[in-house]
């Protein structure tokens, strides 16, 4: 499984949403599903799914699916 | 039908203690042994927790760190999160926010920068552990923080604002954050407790002593093990429905 599957597959596990939603513009907050909670669930598995601990301006600023992959990316993590 | 009773509660699971080495600390890292956890021994001072490995059976994973300097709390959760994926640790179930200082002075001759340095270690750095450890639990959809509060910081004390007002912020922070995260199976509760026993406490004269024991319904002073023991409570199963309290250890303290 490459990384851009495995996003998606947290994605999917932490909101429990649909793998075809999951697409590069969905903004948090815009679902009733991306909620802070899931937020905080999302930000979890995404840490223990790629072996990372972000920071908090990192967290605050991961609004959607692409800027996950863009902020990940500054921790190694290739897509 | 088959008895759980010899099933140590806390086994295959980690708790982070700060503030290790005082007299509370040392009371509270055992207790957590004892109920089968591996435990992550916070000190600043590694000769002071040095000789304490030794007298504690089980599993101790020494972390020498301030708990105010925010870079290295960071990493240090860092090394928690990669160490907890051993088996001989398990899960980071429980943060005890324990580590703490005290300064008594009347408001005229407070220095800010002392209530400052109270501020840091009693209330920020327990916030930064809580925001880390919170992002750890939530993986196993279950945690128990428990803040170690005082008694001072509930009613008051004169001579003691500062102090007092530092122990108050860790509370609006555990009901606020008990409320927060109990959606992801993580329970948030404080300890208060009233006077014990302890080098924070060495320095009252017979006199006061006496004072503040009369005022105490069950006539006695607390020791370390009664804090311990409402600790161990908190961050076990028998307290599964209880988030969001205060617990007060203080032979029911009358100001």
């Amino acid at each position: 499984m490459d990384n851009n599957e495995k996003l998606k597959q947290v994605f999917c596990q932490a909101l429990g949403i649909e793998a075809d939603q999951v697409t590069d513009s969905l903004t948090y907050n815009t679902i009733e599903e991306w909620d802070s909670t899931a937020h905080m669930i999302l930000v979890a598995e995404l840490e223990d799914t790629f072996d990372v601990m972000l920071d908090t301006d990192d967290i605050i600023d991961m609004s959607t699916v692409g800027k996950a992959k863009e902020i990940l990316a500054k921790y190694e993590v290739q897509f | 039908m088959k008895s759980n009773s010899n099933v140590s509660p806390l086994s295959g699971k980690s708790v982070l203690v700060t503030g290790a080495t005082g007299e509370i600390g040392q009371a509270i890292v055992a207790s957590c042994l004892s109920l089968g956890a591996a435990v992550f021994a916070n000190a600043r001072d590694e000769d002071k927790l040095a000789p304490l490995l030794e007298t504690w059976s089980g599993k101790v994973i020494p972390l020498i760190y301030d708990v105010t300097d925010e870079r290295v709390v960071k990493e240090q959760f860092r090394q928690i999160q990669k160490m907890q994926m051993q088996s001989d640790i398990g899960p980071l179930h429980g943060l005890v926010n324990n580590a703490g200082v005290m300064f008594e002075a009347p408001i005229t001759v407070s220095l800010m920068d002392k209530l400052k340095e109270q501020l840091n270690i009693n209330f920020l750095a327990p916030y930064q552990h809580m925001q880390l450890a919170c992002r750890l639990m939530a993986r196993q959809r279950k945690g128990s923080i428990v803040n170690i509060l005082s008694q001072v910081g509930e009613l008051g004390s004169s001579g003691m604002s500062a102090y007092a007002s530092s122990k108050a912020a860790l509370k609006g922070a555990t009901v606020s954050l008990a409320k927060e995260l109990a959606p992801v199976g993580i329970r948030v509760n404080g300890v208060a407790p009233g006077f014990i026993e302890t080098a924070m406490t060495k320095h009252y004269d017979q006199e006061k002593r006496d004072n503040v024991t009369q005022r105490i319904v069950m006539k006695r002073t607390g020791k370390p093990g009664d804090v311990a023991k409402a600790v161990a409570f908190l961050l076990s199963e028998q307290s599964s429905y209880t988030t969001g309290h205060i617990l007060p250890v203080d032979g029911a303290f009358t100001p």
